[in-house]
């Protein structure tokens, strides 16, 4: 599955690596598409991967603990392990400047 | 190498620690719940305990009892409630044998299905057997399951104790009101404050539907009595203290006992009774049955007066009898004589009782008794030369024995001497009622003619004195004969008790004939 919200080429390309339906998967590609909405809005792209189907995917970013989310840009490369229900860690572990919650001030 | 070389080559290196403290951290904090290992054809995704995780909490908080058996029987698993079910701490079921749960037959059956398992989940209900040694009854399914690639069961228990209990109580309770339907007396159940809980179909008759939920004392007013030998009736015992007496355990047996409803205010009942007790003898009622022996009462009384009656009539006729061996012995030429007179004499006596018989001692029509009196001499074929005439004529009983020995006499003498002595004669019997004084009065005229010449008898014979003697001391009247040259014409007269019902009826039957 890839998202793309650019006609342009983004800032940030994600991919996220899942296993089927396990509840963690399932919550991270929710809490994903939470998160880039918010942040990133038309600045991603986001691959989402399943390794249930095709298990030798895992060695290209080796992934070794699932969900793992990669920053693959911009470079360096980032990862985030878990289900990316705590957003501020996400932010961090990716290098994403938060975007101020609407109606609050900058 | 440059600083920055140095720099890139440090990054690089130091690279794979961040990831792996990630990773561990992930794994530690549940993150993560699949991981990626190496096997001998590449990389496996293995899915953690921790998705089984929320499975196993459906399972433990399911409200039936689950648990997963191995091979050797031995309990891998059990969820809360079937620890809760046999009486056990949660974490004391794993690990013990099956055979500690389910009775032997069953444990039997649980040892097959682990070497030959079912093809689907099988349906059996079992006893199962708590840490105390109790019993429950419990639906089990069982299907077979792959663990560890070893075969198992995975086992369901549902506890059925209280869809037992409440069948036991639905069948008790269809028990109960079977019987109570078809029961011909009236049953009543009360419960432990005296309130009427069931009735029988004759106890509602007797106190009605609406009794239900009332107290007893105030469904059912009774008091029980005791017959003296005069047969007057006394309470001795009231309804609160019959229900006092059997809720406090005591039995009561055959008690006669007045029921005064607004449904009965006649009846005489028997009353049996007793404590309602349940399955730890303890009292939680009582159950009163009432027999209703009302009729078997007055069946009695009208025995006892019946059996007095016919003591008296036979001693009566017994009287008659030995007063007519006696007289017409006297009277009597010649043995057969005496054997003609007295056998005819007996034959009118026992007419008479014949016709009471026939009507049960009550009335009989003055009609019946003249027509069967004189039957014998209405000659078949021949001329009717005899005639009776009179309305509708109701007799006491007391009058027919000796009104038919008179009719028997004169008839007897008409026949011997009189007008049904020979071809020509004719004989006339009619009667009426009239007034007499205050009261009514048969009058019966016997009237024979075209008999032979006769002559008024030198001696008055047993006959006319039987006939004088009746009619003046049994029927309370008077015999007036005269014996005129062609036969004997006489009138009887005799009161008859100033009856509506019989005065109506001899108007009403005044016009026949």
């Amino acid at each position: 599955m890839t998202t793309t919200e650019n006609t342009g080429a983004p800032d940030y390309n994600l991919r996220l690596y899942v296993a089927g339906q396990t509840p963690k998967s399932v919550a991270a590609i929710a809490n994903l598409k939470k998160l880039c909405e918010r942040h990133l809005a038309g600045r991603y792209n986001v691959q989402v991967i399943d390794l249930m189907k095709d298990p030798a995917l895992a060695q290209r970013d080796q992934i070794v603990a699932i969900p793992t989310l990669i920053r693959q840009l911009p470079e360096p490369m980032k990862r985030v392990i878990g289900d990316l229900s705590n957003s501020d860690r996400v932010l961090v572990g990716l290098d994403i400047e938060p975007v101020a919650a609407p109606g609050t001030e900058a | 190498l440059s600083d920055h070389d140095a720099d890139d080559e440090l990054r690089k290196l130091t690279q794979p620690l961040p990831d792996a403290e990630e990773t561990v951290r992930a794994i530690y904090h549940g993150a993560v719940d699949a991981v990626v290992v190496q096997g001998p054809r590449g990389p496996q995704i293995v899915t953690l305990k921790g998705s089984e995780e929320p499975y196993r909490i459906l399972v433990d908080r399911m409200t039936e009892g689950a648990l997963t058996v191995g091979r050797d029987g031995t309990i891998l698993f059990a969820n809360r409630r079937l620890a809760q079910m046999s009486g056990r701490p949660a974490d004391g079921i794993a690990g013990r044998h099956l055979g500690e749960f389910v009775t032997e037959p069953f444990a039997e059956l649980m040892r097959h299905w682990l070497d030959f398992p079912p093809d689907k989940a099988v349906r059996h209900e079992v006893l199962m057997r708590r840490a105390d040694g109790s019993h429950f009854p419990a639906l089990l399914w069982v299907g077979a399951i792959v663990l560890d690639q070893l075969p198992a069961l995975l086992i369901t228990a549902t506890d059925l104790t209280a869809q037992k209990q409440s069948e036991q109580i639905a069948a008790a309770e269809q028990f109960v009101r079977s019987i109570l339907e078809q029961a011909s007396d009236a049953i009543i159940v009360c419960d432990r404050a005296g309130r009427v809980t069931h009735a029988s179909w004759a106890a509602q008759e007797l106190i009605g539907d609406a009794a239900i939920g009332t107290r007893f004392v105030e469904a059912l007013p009774l008091s029980g009595v005791e017959t003296g030998a005069d047969k007057a009736v006394t309470p001795v015992l009231d309804a609160g203290t019959i229900v006092d007496r059997l809720l406090g355990g005591q039995s009561m047996r055959n008690i006669e006992m007045r029921v005064l409803t607004p449904r009965r205010t006649d009846g005489f009942f028997l009353l049996n009774g007793g404590p309602l007790l349940d399955s730890q003898h303890m009292t939680v009622g009582c159950i009163v049955t009432l027999t209703d022996i009302t009729e078997r009462r007055r069946a009695e009384e009208k025995q006892t007066i019946l059996v007095a009656e016919l003591n008296h009539r036979v001693k009566n006729i017994l009287a008659i009898v030995r007063a007519v061996a006696t007289q017409t012995l006297v009277r009597s030429s010649s043995l057969s004589a005496f054997k003609e007179a007295f056998d005819g004499r007996l034959k009118a006596l026992s007419l008479a009782h014949d016709i009471l018989t026939s009507i049960r001692w009550g009335r009989v029509e003055l009609d019946t008794l003249v027509e069967e009196s004189l039957a014998p001499y209405r000659a078949a074929g021949s001329a009717p030369r005899i005639t009776t005439d009179g309305p509708r004529v109701l007799l006491p009983t007391r009058t027919v024995v000796p009104l038919s020995m008179v009719l028997h006499e004169l008839a007897t003498n008409a026949a011997k001497y009189g007008a049904l002595s020979v071809e020509r004669g004719n004989l006339e019997v009619r009667w009426g009622v009239v007034e007499r004084g205050s009261g009514h009065w048969v009058e019966l005229r016997w009237v024979e003619c075209d008999g032979p010449p006769t002559d008024a008898p030198v001696k008055e014979g047993f006959g006319t004195k039987l006939i004088r003697r009746s009619v003046s001391y049994d029927l309370d009247g008077q015999a007036d004969l005269s014996f005129a040259a062609d036969g004997l014409k006489g009138t009887l007269a005799f009161p008859i008790p100033e009856d509506p019902a019989h005065a109506t009826a001899s108007l009403a039957a005044a016009g026949r004939r």
